[in-house]
C-alpha cells in the first residue's frame, strides 16, 4: 500500500502535468482581464493554488482546460470584483447600423489587401484599447471563443450562464470589437487598400519608413481627416473601463 | 436564404454550429453573391487578425517557477486545511 506521501507526490506530479501546459492560455487571458501583468500573474497563481488543492474534485473525463478557467473566473470575481461595475447603457441597435456603415464602406479596401497585411501595422495598444472598450462580459465571451477555441456549451459552463446568451454576447461582442478595429484602422491609416502604408496622423507614434531615396525631412501633411462622423472613436474613458451593460435584451438566433 | 439571413449567422456559420440545411443554404447563397462572399471573407480575416493578436502573450519564466514552487507548499496547505 502507497504512504500518504508518496501519494500526494504523484498526485502532485499528476497535476502539473495536466495544468502546466495550460499555464499561457490562463495567463494571456488573465492578463487581458486585469489588464496589468502583475494582477494577472497574481490571478493565475492563485487558480493553480485552488485547482491543485481541489484536484480530486474534477471529475475525470470532463473538459480540465474549462474547469480551469472556471476556477479562474470564480477567482477573478471573488478578488476583483467586490467593487461594484459602473453599468453603461448600450444602444445595441446603434451598433448595428454603425457596423453596417463602417463595413460597406470598408470592404473593397479589406478585401484587396492581402490577408498577412490587415492591419499589420497596428499597434498593441490599440488592439488592446478595442478588446477593453468591449463590457466585460463580451470580452470574456469573445476571448473564450475567439482565442482559446471553447464551444459555447463550455462558455456557458464556465460563465455560469445560459448557451443563449454566450451567442448572443458573442454576436454583439464580436460586432463591438471587430466596429473599433475598423475604426481606428481607418482613423489611424492601417487600412491601406493595395496603397502603401499611409503617413498617420498620430504625434506618439512610430512613423511608417520612407522608401528609400525619399530623403527629405519635410513633414507630409497628415492624411486628411475622415469627412464623416462615422470614425469618431467614443469608447469610454480609460478610467471607466471596466462597466457592465445595465439591460441586455438577449437575441434569439435560429441555428435550424 | 437572403443576405440579411446571412448578416444573422455568419459567425455561427464560421463557428460551424449551423444546422446541416441552413449550413448548405448559406454556402450556396455565397456562391451566388459576392457581396456576401466578401462578408465572410472579411469576417474570416478580422477573425484570424483577432486571435493572431490578442493570443500571444506567454507566462513569464518568473510565474512558471513560483507555479512549481507553490506547488508543493499549496499541497501542504492543502493538507493541513
Amino acid at each position: 500500500m502507497k504512504s500518504a506521501e508518496v501519494y500526494d507526490q504523484e498526485q502532485a506530479w499528476d497535476f502539473e502535468k495536466a495544468a502546466m501546459p495550460y499555464v499561457d492560455s490562463l495567463y494571456n487571458t488573465a492578463y487581458r482581464m486585469t489588464r496589468n501583468s502583475e494582477d494577472a500573474e497574481d490571478l493565475v497563481q492563485e487558480t493553480y493554488l485552488k485547482a491543485y488543492k481541489y484536484y480530486d474534485k474534477f471529475e475525470e473525463g470532463t473538459n480540465f482546460k474549462a474547469w480551469l478557467f472556471k476556477i479562474m473566473k470564480n477567482t477573478f470575481i471573488n478578488n476583483y470584483r467586490k467593487k461594484k461595475l459602473t453599468p453603461h447603457k448600450i444602444d445595441f441597435s446603434e451598433i448595428e447600423e454603425s457596423y453596417e456603415r463602417v463595413i460597406q464602406k470598408n470592404a473593397p479596401d479589406l478585401i484587396k489587401d492581402p490577408e498577412s497585411e490587415i492591419f499589420q501595422d497596428m499597434m498593441d495598444e490599440d488592439v488592446k484599447r478595442a478588446l477593453d472598450s468591449l463590457p466585460h462580459d463580451y470580452k470574456m465571451v469573445v476571448l473564450l471563443a475567439d482565442i482559446e477555441g471553447f464551444s459555447y456549451k463550455e462558455i456557458a459552463e464556465i460563465l455560469d450562464c445560459p448557451v443563449g446568451t454566450v451567442m448572443s454576447r458573442l454576436y454583439r461582442g464580436r460586432k463591438m470589437l471587430e466596429r473599433t478595429l475598423l475604426e481606428y484602422a481607418k482613423k489611424y491609416g492601417y487600412i491601406r487598400g493595395g496603397e502603401p502604408a499611409k503617413m498617420r496622423s498620430r504625434k506618439d507614434e512610430v512613423k511608417p519608413k520612407k522608401k528609400s531615396g525619399a530623403g527629405d525631412d519635410v513633414e507630409e501633411p497628415a492624411e486628411e481627416a475622415p469627412d464623416d462622423d462615422l470614425f469618431v472613436v467614443a469608447g469610454p474613458e480609460e478610467e471607466d473601463f471596466d462597466f457592465e451593460v445595465e439591460e441586455e435584451p438577449e437575441e434569439e438566433f435560429q441555428l435550424e | 436564404m437572403v443576405c440579411d439571413d446571412v448578416k444573422r449567422v455568419v459567425y455561427f456559420y464560421l463557428d460551424g454550429v449551423l444546422g446541416e440545411k441552413k449550413h448548405s443554404d448559406l454556402t450556396s447563397h455565397l456562391k451566388e453573391c459576392p457581396d456576401c462572399d466578401d462578408r465572410v471573407l472579411i469576417h474570416t480575416r478580422l477573425r484570424n487578425f483577432i486571435r493572431r493578436r490578442l493570443g500571444r502573450l506567454t507566462a513569464p519564466q518568473t510565474l512558471q517557477v513560483k507555479l512549481r514552487d507553490q506547488r508543493g507548499s499549496g499541497g501542504e496547505a492543502s493538507r493541513v486545511v
